[in-house]
């Protein structure tokens, strides 16, 4: 699979979180082999007590997980949070993916009213606000599968 | 190790002081300590300070700061930063220096200035500081933590919202016997239901503020101070812990947790109430006067079950039947909690000692819980930080 840390018109707020492929966008973690562990972010290591730690490879997470908890949030977050949208309310979830690992994004183009625990999410890329060369700065985001 | 007995305390009362600063507050716990221990300042055999991250160097060394307003003497001063479970910290290490007979009369003291609003990131590094993603990328203060799992909760095990509503409710029954608390109102559960929603469920009055406290504690082996005290109050354990793998809790700063849960919820907090009981020989039946962690709602009822009050699921059961007030199993808050004082996160911990301790010794004034023999002080620190101290009289 083809992957891609940054496509056209769009840049990560922060880097090595998430990338696009060619079967779409990812969140990037990494498998500890020795211990079954996955972490997020992949560079940040959480292993089992008594873990060899030798073989760490990264890996991408399945696109689509289910819904673990959420929470509706009544008003924006402060800085260093940024969006030019005027998104509050909000999702913001946990999501439990096929790998066994559970992450926790803002939800966007979801009917808050319909958010139940166990649907099915999918992981999309946000766009927060623009940048000076007019580029979409983008963070994770989960929706609900239609 | 020797026996170590509190037989010292003050506080500062709790508010937001703009026209002070934090060692001023330290000041007025310390002089309240020394005075209520009987003990001159130059018998104090060494200092364990909590660190103010928000005061630069000064907040930093605030032992050195205090010690030299008190007169430097040469002793150890060791300054510790354990997020809001700091003053556990300096607690144990005051407790250890003295079990150990390396010092024989110790002070803890926890001081606290908070900023205003929001606690945010302080660095801008992700790859050392998971703060930073979480604020810049997913937006999560720390109330959003908790009702992520309020919200599991409820559906587990049919918590409702008139549950925390009524934990706030409770609390400030008891904040407003408290000469020391920041907010000293009655609350109906209207009222708070009525609060405007923050995070679904956790709505604002069920949330604590950040506030800036002081307090201070005088531990002792000496049994010619023992002996003089007025109600010496005896450590029975004092301990730290952090989380296991496979916690299931989505713990603050993080943006993962494991799907599968291998260890309790908590366990931070978990283990450092069990390694109490452990060595104390106490358990949760005993207890006369808990003092937990309130930072919301959420937690009252999480921590009942965290440290064995009552089993998994079984907290709003404890609630809705009153076994967390007077002539119930385990008085809970007594002190009206971080609902009626706020956060202080240096000196929290501190502070829930005084207040164990005044209950123990009998002088809560209108608070007071009839017959207090056993009182825990139970702390909860992000990622992964907790103490318990276990006291009787
Ligand atoms: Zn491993």
């Amino acid at each position: 699979m083809q992957t891609m840390d940054t496509v056209e018109g769009k840049e990560p707020r922060l880097p090595d979180l998430f990338c696009w492929t060619d079967d779409g966008f990812r969140l990037k973690s990494a498998k500890c082999n020795d211990c079954g562990s996955y972490f997020f972010p992949g560079y940040h290591p959480q292993h089992r007590p008594g873990c060899k730690r030798e073989n760490v490879e990264d890996v991408l997470l399945s696109p689509k997980g289910k819904l673990d908890t959420y929470t509706i949030q009544h008003y924006m977050c402060p800085p260093p949070f940024k969006t030019d949208h005027e998104i509050a309310p909000y999702g913001i979830g946990l999501v439990e993916f096929p790998e066994g690992i559970r992450i926790a994004g803002i939800i966007m183009e979801t009917d808050l009213d319909s958010l139940e625990l166990g649907m099915e999410m999918e992981v999309f890329d946000y766009p927060l606000y623009k940048d000076e060369d007019g580029n979409d700065v983008v963070t994770w985001a989960f929706r609900s599968v239609k | 190790m020797r026996d170590v007995y509190i037989i010292g305390t003050g506080e500062h009362p709790w508010g937001k002081f703009k026209d002070r600063n934090f060692v001023q507050l330290g000041e007025v716990a310390v002089a309240q300590a020394l005075k209520d221990a009987s003990t001159d300042w130059k018998d104090i055999g060494a200092i364990m300070s909590s660190i103010l991250i928000y005061g630069g160097n000064a907040g930093h060394l605030s032992g050195q700061y205090i010690e030299s307003m008190f007169g430097e003497t040469g002793v150890p001063v060791v300054n510790v930063y354990n997020a809001c479970a700091t003053g556990s910290a300096a607690m144990r290490m005051a407790y250890n220096s003295i079990a150990a007979g390396e010092t024989d009369t110790t002070l803890a003291i926890g001081v606290d200035f908070s900023p205003e609003g929001f606690l945010g990131a302080k660095s801008d590094d992700p790859r050392q500081d998971r703060d930073v993603i979480r604020w810049r990328m997913t937006g999560m203060p720390n109330p959003t933590y908790w009702a992520l799992e309020c919200r599991k909760r409820f559906e587990k095990y049919g918590d409702t919202p008139e549950d925390l509503a009524d934990i706030k409710v409770l609390l400030s029954q008891f904040g407003v016997k408290n000469p020391n608390a920041r907010y000293q109102k009655l609350f109906t559960k209207e009222g708070v239901l009525n609060s405007p929603m923050v995070c679904d469920p956790l709505r604002l009055f069920e949330i604590c503020a950040t506030s800036d406290g002081a307090a201070a504690v005088i531990l002792t082996a000496d049994p010619e101070k023992i002996k003089a005290a007025k109600n010496p109050v005896k450590i029975e354990a004092t301990t730290m812990g952090s989380a296991i793998y496979g916690d299931p809790t989505i713990r603050i700063s993080a943006v993962s947790a494991p799907a599968k849960a291998e260890a309790p919820m908590l366990s931070e907090s978990y283990s450092a109430s069990q390694q109490a009981y452990k060595k104390s020989g106490i358990g949760p039946e005993d207890v006369d006067v808990l003092e937990l962690p309130d930072n919301s709602s959420w937690h009252y009822l999480q921590y009942l079950e965290t440290c064995g009050f009552c089993g998994e699921g079984e907290a709003h059961k404890m609630l809705r039947e009153g076994q967390t007030q007077v002539g119930g199993k385990v008085v809970v808050n007594p002190s009206g909690g971080f609902s009626s004082f706020g956060e202080a996160i240096g000196a929290q911990a501190i502070w829930q000692v005084v207040e164990c301790s005044d209950q123990l010794r009998g002088r809560a004034g209108e608070r007071q819980v009839p017959n207090c023999k056993v009182a825990m002080a139970q702390t909860y620190g992000l990622m992964g930080n907790s103490g318990t101290t276990i006291m009787t009289i």
